[in-house]
């Protein structure tokens, strides 16, 4: 049986399974590569093998277009799920993901509110230059994660159906306001927000790239630091603090890095609902959840599921392309049904409240 | 020795505890009754370090706990809580493994494991060991959770010192099989230097097991004792609004107006 295998087992498949998956993807749409080629391809462009100019455009398109829109996919799963992960443990509830929270919405009004009014006319936004929609994008995302969480946690403990109703309520103050700002946006802006409202890759490219892998990898690196704590915190903050922890301060850091790693993403590619919630769910079926397995496990599915969706995106209706955030929630929504479904069979449905 | 001198606790206006000095010798097994509402649990949480008294001192073999590093206080005493559940399915042995978490940084190492192993058959959990969590039994739950209380106390090499092991209604909504069987594990506890403060509301159970006990009442103590047997009647009846009488050891209860 699955259960059987070992932590290292696991991450080790899911390393292999993302890696065939990324191949698959680059490989995948209007032009397709072999691997040969894109081997060729990305070692033309470090500088290792001489570069020929006979198939300069299929190159072109390569790196500039579908490489990074390949990685973005990935990385963004990556963050999906882990921040999946992570909130799930701090609100100590299974469902929970950051489309719930309100950290997506509020990133993406922050995000909308750059676009609209432009940097030029936010004074405060001016001197961030390329960095303004991520920083308002993470200003957002904290504010709307915030006040759900105080809202529901009172007495250090998440009561569910606060931080239901909370999320409902911030989903819809900030839904509100990326719709106004869309309402009074000048045309192309305002196509740029609703297309961007449910994700998207096409705008991929190497700075979004760089940007979200360099917070991916710091937020996960400061995370992976917290699996022990995450663990103890599934027993309460009370008994978090008996075992000598500081669950306030530890609650708190793994927002704000958690934050930062949404928005990053979200200011990239917009609000993809959805995989931070069916990634822990999948692996908990494959594995009891503890924290050491769970953070690389849902980072490395989180990447493999988002980029397998990018390929659907692309080839279902060519040459046009769907919106990933249609896609994530209409195979996502059963996915999630399917193992509420489950867990009430196996009488675990009172984990839910 | 865990010293509390003249602990206050106010909240919202509403005095809690008002002047609570006690000493709880080690090696015993020391018990806390009074009715609802008291202030026995506040008590607790500020005796094992997890709230601030609003004034007063508690001390550890004269150490002021505030000045504990909370790992370090983490490796000296532990608290076992009514029912905790959990949101997602660790498994018996994960759970009983957090207990070791103030004693090793990123991975537990061989002595932790063995622990945990000898954790787990010190409450009979042996066959339970791969079970998730969230599917046992409340019984089953509470003894998984002592296991980790123990694991989290057990003396080792290193650690020979004094420990304080907490019981904050531990067998409360309990059948009687695992109300006395985890209150036996806790006892065992006595003879390795350990010292038992437990909050109990079953007064027979509660005095069956006490080597000392300790009436709560509002706030206040209203009566200590070594001689659990020598408790007056008419205290039992003041203090809980019952009428109470004793039949040989054992004492029936009726309410104040039939």
């Amino acid at each position: 049986m699955l259960r059987r295998l070992s932590v290292r087992q696991i991450h080790l498949a899911l390393f292999l399974i993302l890696i065939l998956v990324l191949f698959i993807s680059a490989g995948v749409g209007a032009y397709s590569y072999t691997p040969a080629q894109m081997i060729r391809y990305i070692g033309q462009s470090l500088g290792w093998i001489a570069p020929t100019d006979a198939d300069a455009l299929q190159r072109n398109v390569f790196l500039s277009l579908r490489l990074p829109r390949v990685l973005l996919s990935a990385i963004t799963g990556a963050v999906l799920g882990i921040s999946g992960s992570l909130m799930q443990g701090l609100f100590r509830n299974p469902i929970v993901e950051p489309g719930l929270a309100g950290t997506s919405a509020g990133a993406a009004l922050g995000a909308a509110l750059v676009f609209v009014l432009g940097g030029a006319s936010l004074s405060i936004a001016a001197p961030l230059g390329a960095l303004a929609v991520p920083v308002f994008a993470f200003a957002g995302g904290f504010a709307a994660t915030m006040i759900v969480y105080r809202v529901s946690s009172a007495f250090g403990k998440v009561n569910v159906f606060t931080l239901l109703l909370a999320g409902i309520a911030i989903n819809a103050v900030c839904g509100a306001g990326t719709g106004f700002l869309s309402y009074i946006a000048r045309d192309p802006q305002a196509r740029n927000i609703t297309f961007w409202n449910l994700g998207t890759f096409t705008g991929a490219s190497w700075p979004a790239v760089a940007l979200s892998s360099f917070c991916l990898i710091i937020g996960f690196l400061i995370v992976r630091r917290f699996a022990k704590s995450l663990d103890a915190l599934m027993l309460g903050e009370d008994e978090a603090a008996l075992l000598g922890m500081n669950p306030r301060r530890l609650i708190l850091i793994l927002l704000i890095v958690n934050t930062v790693m949404v928005a990053a993403v979200t200011a990239a590619v917009g609000v993809i609902a959805f995989v931070g919630l069916v990634v822990p769910h999948m692996l908990r079926m494959l594995r009891s959840p503890s924290y050491a397995f769970l953070l690389p496990a849902s980072g490395l599915l989180g990447a493999a599921i988002l980029a397998a969706i990018d390929v659907i995106a692309r080839v279902l209706i060519p040459p046009a392309e769907l919106p990933i955030g249609i896609i994530t929630a209409i195979i996502g929504a059963p996915v999630f049904l399917a193992v509420l479904l489950r867990d009430q069979k196996r009488g675990l449905a009172g984990i839910y409240g | 020795m865990v010293e509390l001198t003249d602990v206050r606790y106010k909240a919202g206006g509403t005095t809690i505890l008002d002047g609570v000095s006690v000493g709880f010798r080690e090696n015993r097994f020391n018990v806390i009754i009074g009715p609802n509402g008291a202030g026995k649990s506040t008590l607790l949480k500020i005796a094992s370090g997890l709230l601030q008294p609003t004034s007063g001192l508690v001390k550890y073999d004269g150490e002021p706990v505030s000045g504990i590093d909370p790992e370090a206080l983490a490796r000296r005493r532990a608290v076992l809580s009514q029912s905790i559940e959990l949101a997602f399915g660790l498994t018996v042995e994960e759970v009983v493994l957090i207990g070791r978490f103030p004693h090793y940084d990123a991975a537990p190492g061989k002595i932790d494991r063995e622990i945990v192993e000898r954790a787990i058959e010190a409450v009979d959990l042996v066959e339970k060991r791969d079970q998730l969590y969230p599917t046992l039994s409340g019984g089953e739950k509470q003894k998984a959770q002592l296991a980790r209380i123990l694991a989290q106390l057990w003396r080792t090499e290193s650690s020979r010192g004094n420990r304080v092991l907490f019981l904050d209604e531990p067998v409360t909504g309990l059948d009687i099989h695992y109300q006395l069987h985890i209150l036996d594990i806790a006892r065992r506890m006595l003879s390795e230097n350990c010292t038992v403060i437990a909050i109990l509301h079953d007064l027979n159970v509660a005095f069956e097991y006490a080597d000392s006990v300790m009436v709560l009442d509002k706030g206040c103590i209203a009566h200590e004792t070594d001689d659990a047997h020598s408790i007056p009647a008419e205290l039992i009846e003041r203090v809980f609004s019952v009428r109470a009488a004793k039949a040989g050891d054992y004492w029936r209860f009726a309410p104040l107006k039939p």
